[in-house]
């Protein structure tokens, strides 16, 4: 990437220089050793001191629920009863064991793939397009993120109407284009298509501006030296746009990671039961919990076992995503290493 | 040829404040042509079809509901009527507003400021423990929320919050969503000289946040600020759970027109469009805003 | 590794502070039902505030002023869920956590049986002033077996045949409800064979959904799944249950009687709409759904017969959970809104069917009619639909999970159509085997 080491010397790209150094102008000395120590505790406490507002909240709110999962994975343990024999790894045995688990994985990767996939790809290309010099700027922008502000329940009401096998006004599009009606409900992949389509509906341009956001932070000096290298739109983009959206790329694929893999409104709410389908056709991970722990069986040691599993399959494709993506975006290498080098 | 003439007048008017909008004189160079219009005009059909869909109902009646599953594309006339029913009806429309405009306010404010704070230490700031720390904040996201509810609720009714808009507030005072947004953002959006400058300044650690962090942040505070206003005022479960009816937000107020075993859509849809058209009011002007941060420059000094 | 000391001192201060909450939790055996609790400490020793949580429409809104009126000192704090469902996730919420529920909690029969398991997180309510209130098997069903009342009963959906009259003519039929009740008296086989003579001379599918009928057939069989001990019958030689579900799924499918929609679907609402199916079971609650969902549409009736006897679909009751700190109140209070004078206001507001014998004599219940079913003397002819229940299905600890095997075989089939009946049986017996019951 010859632009981006040409620009960056000119100071607009993040971190030319690895860190902030602490200045010590020469003063008076006793004053100075004052301003030294306070200034060093200062330095050395204020970054515990801002991140500490997420720890406390955390201690108090996040953290006994973690302990209590945890604690309850390993026991016979009934939502209502109460606390059973402990069992180990017993529970987790059980549900790796159980075919439903098996599918409800399926139905997740499925409908993951199915929504995050196109969904990261669109809102990145509907990001650079809305970054152009357009006619009604914000207009375009507020249209796209237009569906965020509809609640998911709304999303659902509306969709579910939709994608009605018989009487859905898809099939009935499909149908006067002769095409025969999709079992929404019955096909497990259509399922999964008709549940991304809901997810994709509410997210992307959700994803798009955010996108759009980190876009704009994009000095403009490295656009500059494309456009002398003689860089046309497309090379811009894969050259100077997308490495330089690497911090967000990552957020987005990491944060749609994990929610794309907790998915449990929409599916849930896909038909009348919310159950999954009769053959629990999109039954994901998460309704998989939720009906073990608040079914009729009322497994909670089990339900808090899946959720232990899944935040493990979380955490692992989040980090196949993060190596992906870190692989992806490096291209700016200059950034790159100045990430490492602080990251030390 | 434009190109030229863009950028001297980027470069004659560089001044800091319109840094960040540089690269936008670089587009004027290609004004987009009607394709990409096209394109814009039918995904913005596509975002918008459902909410005039939800308005179509709510202007409807249930029999004209119930015949058609297909509306026709021109309201009804009972738009007015049913919002009026939404608003008049025992659900406690007005109490819920109130409620849920408190509980997303501050929530809003509390996520912005400390995330903000936080992100900053996390993207520019070195200590100790510094990644391992943020990775676990963002793993903290991985745990599957359902599971929390009963541990949390044992945690309210300890504190005998329950039925207080305080249990909703304080759980989603600092996300770890916002923390890792604002870590990124200003990854890639805050040099690090202009930290550097304010420190040779003899800028104090927060002295240094307040004056160049907290700026150069704006675009992303904007639109965290409004993530979370919008999450906090279409979230139903856990106020579900915690509140219940008598102290509710909207969408559980709203959830109470459901309550009969025939379902009037009309009415519902009401209440989906009384719900959602503060938001979008709330969207013009913060989407105004974002435009107005980007001018105002991500990188201004 | 001195990084991450500092983190982890600050985690573990954290939880152990967060413990000794959780202690407490575990060990403390008379909650504070927070919302009664903060109020009433307050107030006068005699002054009370007593909570309630119902869903859906129990009619009760006026009758709290009522109350408070007739019991200088009691204060009514009315919670409402929109939908059984979310009652329930609440209800099970507060259990679990062992707090947070309200004096007063409203309950539906589905899941009942859930909570009859836990007869010590319920008050006992057994009291002579309500001996004999409730029709025999609506007192059974919130009975435990060693005799406890963990619930009183409010409405119950006495379930008659809903027909469309117009359909009924033009295949021929007779369309008068007296008649048409003659024509069906019988089992579930005449309902079957007259919906193969309707289909003869008629497009319209005879029924709405095999799920719908199932819930039908199950709910007559005095225990379906379950021993009397509450062990669970193997379903692979659960005979009774086979031969239901094999004509259940002749008819539907092979005599193609069934317009194989799911219930509540959208379809299903849709199809109201377009001469979608002729008959349904109709308890008296869903009256008012086929009015909504068939707006415009005339020739709705109901006759006065169930195929196979009688049978009740839905009910609910009020319980009082030990958390409450004012447990003899709030008994006292779900009593006099139980009573029959109050469920005959209720009616009368909602139109919410009641369990007493006493309010199933009312002039005001007996006299009701409904203009959108052919002015048919619906009061009369739920009273006697009600009359007619025989049989309290036992449902143990795990009926619905049983239950749900076969609905869902029986949807893959009627609905879906992924399986066929026998492949679709075959897979609910692995899906019982799977729930690894004893």
């Amino acid at each position: 990437m010859a632009m981006t080491a040409k620009t960056g010397p000119q100071g607009s790209a993040p971190g030319s220089r690895p860190e902030a150094r602490r200045p010590v102008p020469p003063r008076d000395e006793a004053r100075q050793a004052r301003r030294n120590f306070w200034g060093k505790v200062d330095v050395k406490l204020s970054p515990y001191l801002y991140i500490s507002p997420f720890f406390i909240l955390f201690a108090i709110v996040g953290l006994f629920p973690l302990a209590y999962t945890a604690f309850a994975s390993m026991h016979d343990w009934n939502l209502i009863g109460g606390q059973g024999d402990f069992v180990g790894l017993g529970n987790f045995v059980d549900v790796v064991q159980q075919p439903r688990f098996m599918t409800a994985l399926r139905n997740t990767f499925s409908i993951f793939l199915l929504s995050s996939v196109p969904q990261v790809i669109f809102a990145i290309v509907i990001a650079f397009v809305l970054d152009a010099n357009l006619r009604a700027r914000t207009f375009w922008r507020m249209g796209v993120l237009l569906p965020y502000v509809v609640a998911p329940v709304a999303v659902a009401l509306i969709f579910s109407r939709a994608f009605a096998d018989q009487s859905g006004m898809i099939n009935s599009l499909l149908g006067s284009l002769g095409i025969d009606p999709v079992r929404w409900h019955a096909d497990p992949l259509a399922s999964h298509l008709a549940i991304a389509t809901m997810v994709n509906f509410r997210w992307t341009g959700y994803n798009a501006l955010i996108f759009l956001a980190a876009m704009q932070a994009i000095p403009g000096d490295l656009y500059e030296a494309a456009v002398l290298d003689g860089a046309n739109r497309a090379r811009q983009f894969f050259s100077v746009t997308v490495p330089m959206l690497r911090p967000t790329i990552i957020f987005v694929v990491i944060t749609s990671t994990i929610g794309g893999l907790q998915i449990f409104d929409e599916p849930r709410m896909f038909d009348q039961l919310g159950q999954g389908g009769s053959d629990r056709q999109w039954m994901t991970v998460t309704m998989y919990l939720y009906e073990l722990g608040w079914g009729s069986q009322k497994s909670f040691g089990k339900a808090a076992a899946v959720a232990w599993i899944l935040f493990l399959v979380i955490v692992i494709i989040g980090m196949i995503n993060f190596a992906i993506t870190q692989r992806i975006a490096s291209a700016g290498s200059a950034t790159h290493a100045t990430k490492k080098k602080v990251a030390r | 040829m434009s190109t030229s003439i863009a950028m001297t007048r980027q470069r004659a008017g560089a001044g800091a404040a319109r840094a960040a909008s540089r690269h936008r004189g670089i587009g004027a160079s290609r004004r987009p042509g009607w394709v990409t219009y096209l394109a814009l005009g039918i995904v913005t059909i596509a975002a918008a079809y459902p909410i005039y869909y939800a308005i179509l109902l709510a202007s409807s009646d249930a029999k004209t509901i119930a015949q058609h599953p297909v509306p026709s594309l021109i309201p009804g006339p009972n738009l007015l009527e049913n919002l009026h029913r939404v608003v008049t009806s025992d659900i406690g429309f007005w109490h819920a507003v109130v409620n849920s405009l408190i509980v997303a306010v501050i929530t809003s404010v509390s996520v912005v400021f400390f995330a903000t704070l936080a992100g900053y230490a996390f993207s520019r700031l070195r200590f100790r423990g510094r990644r391992g720390l943020l990775v676990f904040i963002v793993a903290t996201m991985a745990v599957p929320t359902q599971l929390g509810v009963v541990p949390l609720f044992i945690v309210m009714a300890k504190l005998d919050w329950t039925g207080k808009l305080i249990a909703v507030i304080v759980p989603a005072m600092v996300t770890a969503f916002g923390v890792f947004w604002m870590t990124q953002y200003l990854d890639s959006a805050l040099p690090y000289e202009l930290i550097e400058a304010a420190r040779v300044d003899g800028c104090t650690m927060i002295q240094t946040f307040w004056n160049i962090a907290l700026p150069a942040a704006r675009p992303a505070a904007s639109m965290l600020a409004l993530f979370t206003f919008v999450g906090s005022w279409t979230s139903f479960f856990w106020p579900f759970i915690v509140l219940g009816s008598t102290n509710p937000t909207l969408p559980v107020a709203l959830q109470l027109l459901q309550a009969s075993y025939f379902k009037d859509f009309a009415l519902i849809m009401a209440g989906v469009v009384a719900a959602t058209l503060p938001l979008i009011a709330l969207f013009a002007v913060v989407g105004r805003q974002l435009v107005a941060g980007i001018m105002q420059g991500a990188v201004k000094g | 590794m001195r990084t991450i000391r500092k983190p982890w001192l600050m985690l573990t201060v954290g939880m152990a502070s967060i413990a000794t909450l959780a202690a407490g939790c575990s060990s403390s055996s008379t909650p504070a039902a927070s919302g009664s609790a903060s109020t009433s400490a307050s107030a006068a020793a005699e002054d009370v505030t007593l909570t309630i949580t119902t869903f859906n429409e129990f009619g009760y809104d006026d009758l709290y002023a009522k109350y408070e009126a007739a019991n200088p000192g009691v204060k009514i704090e009315a919670t409402k869920a929109a939908t059984s469902n979310e009652a329930r996730d609440k209800m099970m919420t507060g259990l679990a956590a062992g707090s947070g529920l309200t004096d007063v909690e409203a309950i539906e029969v589905d899941w009942l049986p859930e909570l009859m398991q836990y007869p010590d997180k319920l008050v006992d309510l057994t009291n002579d002033d309500v001996k004999g209130r409730w029709l025999d098997w609506k007192a059974a069903q919130a009975t435990t077996p060693d005799g406890k009342l963990i619930a009183y009963g409010t409405d119950i959906g006495p379930e008659g045949v809903c027909y469309r009259s117009d359909l009924f003519a033009a295949a021929g039929l007779p369309t008068d409800r007296a008649e048409v009740a003659k024509l069906l008296t019988g089992d579930w086989d005449t309902y079957f064979k007259v919906g193969k003579d309707f289909m003869s001379k008629s497009k319209v599918p005879w029924f709405d959904s095999a799920g719908g009928i199932y819930q039908g057939m199950v709910n007559q069989m005095p225990a379906a799944y379950e021993n009397a001990d509450g062990t669970a019958k193997p379903l692979a030689d659960n005979t009774e249950v086979k031969d239901a579900y094999t004509a259940l799924m002749t008819a539907s499918v092979t005599d193609n009687l069934s317009a194989h929609l799911g219930q509540w679907s959208d379809d299903w609402t849709n199809a109201f709409q377009n001469d979608g199916f002729a008959t349904m079971l109709c308890p008296g609650w869903m009256l008012g759904v086929i009015e909504g969902n068939a707006a415009g549409v005339t020739g709705w009736d109901i006759a006065d017969v169930f195929p196979g006897g009688g049978g009740n679909w839905g009910g609910s009751f009020l319980t009082v959970p030990t958390q409450s700190t004012h447990p003899e109140e709030a008994r006292k209070f779900a009593a006099w809104l139980t009573a029959p004078e109050q469920q005959i206001a209720a009616f009368k507001a909602k139109g919410t069917f009641p369990s007493q014998v006493d309010a199933l004599k009312s002039q005001d219940l007996l006299g009701q009619t409904n203009a959108f079913f052919n002015n048919a003397p619906t009061g009369q002819i739920l009273a006697t639909r009600a009359a007619a229940v025989t049989v309290s299905p036992f449902k143990g600890a795990n009926y619905f999970a049983i239950n749900t095997t076969v609905t869902d075989a029986i949807a893959r089939v009627d609905v879906d159509k992924t399986d066929d009946a026998a492949a679709s049986w075959d897979k609910a017996v692995s899906d019982f085997t799977n729930l690894g019951l004893k």
